[in-house]
């Protein structure tokens, strides 16, 4: 066996070998919220779901005047007449789902025990379409975005409840491997998440400041001013793990939904406020 | 001519096992493959001294991945809010 064959035996085989971590996600949890109201004691709880604007006085100036006239507002309208929207069988969107529109954002990202899998509101999206023979939407599709960004509309006030059930360790292992994720150095410039959102929140980065994780799942999708036009979550994981030159997963890979999944639940309690206004 | 480029296949073939180690990790670098693919084309295009350079730093990337990967296995750990 070549050494790049041990090596990646060796390397595969301590993955697999490594234990669970000590903390279980309610204390991980826990410590995550103390952590932050430990450095901005000034903050509100509920207040970290408006990201960075909760920390940054002049950016937070910025965004309630852009809220006057909410860059996003479109994308929800757009998105309410895709919801609308019959299939070619006659039935809609609200066929798939057992909940009104305003309590479907709250559902996801949710552990499916039959699926063995984190399954999201855009994955359950085109799962209603495929079920419906409709073709399934490209997961950076506008259409798909708008859906989201109706849907978080139609949420905003519902808190986040991520359940991770001690009787399903599928459950867990998908948060410990988001949460071991989200900790990890990678790309070329060898940075993990919780570096420039944890460690230096707060802190700038050119001319943007670091935002905290605690929050970081509520408000999307977001109006990004920068890109003219909404983006979804896991398109911002991608931004991120290309901005430190790490090769970026595809959208909806086990690796984000694992990701989306952990800050998801660290994010528990606070109110869905999407869809937001970012840079 | 003929030897030089017998080196560059299996050069290249030697950073592909490493590339390819880094992606089964879920470390992979954002340049590495298109620096192979930048060598593979300089190559084919006779400039043996560029390509042979090209693929040195697609190999070194490729490695410092997998050594990446093979620190966070545990590593990532000890940031862990508690």
């Amino acid at each position: 066996m070549n050494k790049t064959a041990v090596m990646l035996t060796s390397i595969l085989a301590t993955s697999l070998a490594q234990p669970a971590a000590i903390a279980g996600p309610e204390e991980d949890r826990a410590a995550f919220v103390r952590y932050f109201q430990s450095r901005f004691p000034d903050v509100e709880f509920d207040e970290f779901a408006n990201g960075i604007y909760a920390i940054d006085a002049d950016s937070r100036r910025q965004w309630l005047e852009i809220e006057e006239f909410p860059p996003y507002e479109f994308a929800i309208e757009q998105g309410e007449s895709e919801w609308q929207q019959t299939f070619a069988n006659g039935r809609t969107f609200a066929d798939c789902f057992a909940q009104p529109s305003d309590s479907i954002r709250a559902m996801y990202p949710r552990y499916e025990e039959a699926r063995g899998e984190v399954v999201t509101l855009e994955i359950a999206l085109n799962d209603c379409r495929a079920a419906n023979d409709e073709e399934p939407y490209a997961y950076d599709a506008e259409e798909l975005i708008d859906l989201t960004a109706f849907l978080a509309f139609e949420a905003r006030g519902k808190a986040v409840a991520v359940r991770i059930p001690a009787d399903q360790p599928g459950a867990i292992a998908a948060y410990e491997d988001g949460k071991r994720f989200y900790y990890s150095k990678r790309g070329q410039l060898n940075f993990a998440c919780s570096d420039c959102h944890i460690t230096s929140v707060g802190q700038r980065v050119r001319a943007d400041r670091l935002g905290p994780s605690l929050g970081h799942t509520t408000h999307f999708p977001v109006y990004r001013s920068k890109l003219g036009g909404m983006i979804g979550l896991q398109q911002r994981f991608l931004g991120c793990i290309r901005d430190v030159r790490a090769k970026p997963f595809e959208l909806q890979s086990t690796e984000y939904r694992n990701l989306e999944f952990f800050l998801a639940y660290m994010s528990n309690g606070l109110m869905i406020n999407g869809p937001g206004a970012r840079k | 001519m003929a030897a030089c480029t017998t080196q560059f296949e299996r050069e290249y073939a030697e950073a592909e096992r490493w590339r390819a180690a880094a992606a089964a990790a879920g470390h992979e670098w954002i340049e590495t493959s298109r620096l192979l693919e930048q060598a593979e084309a300089t190559a084919d295009a006779g400039n043996m001294d560029v390509a042979f350079e090209l693929l040195g730093k697609a190999r070194f990337q490729a490695e410092a991945a997998v050594r990446q990967a093979e620190r966070e296995a545990e590593a990532w750990r000890v940031r862990v809010i508690k």
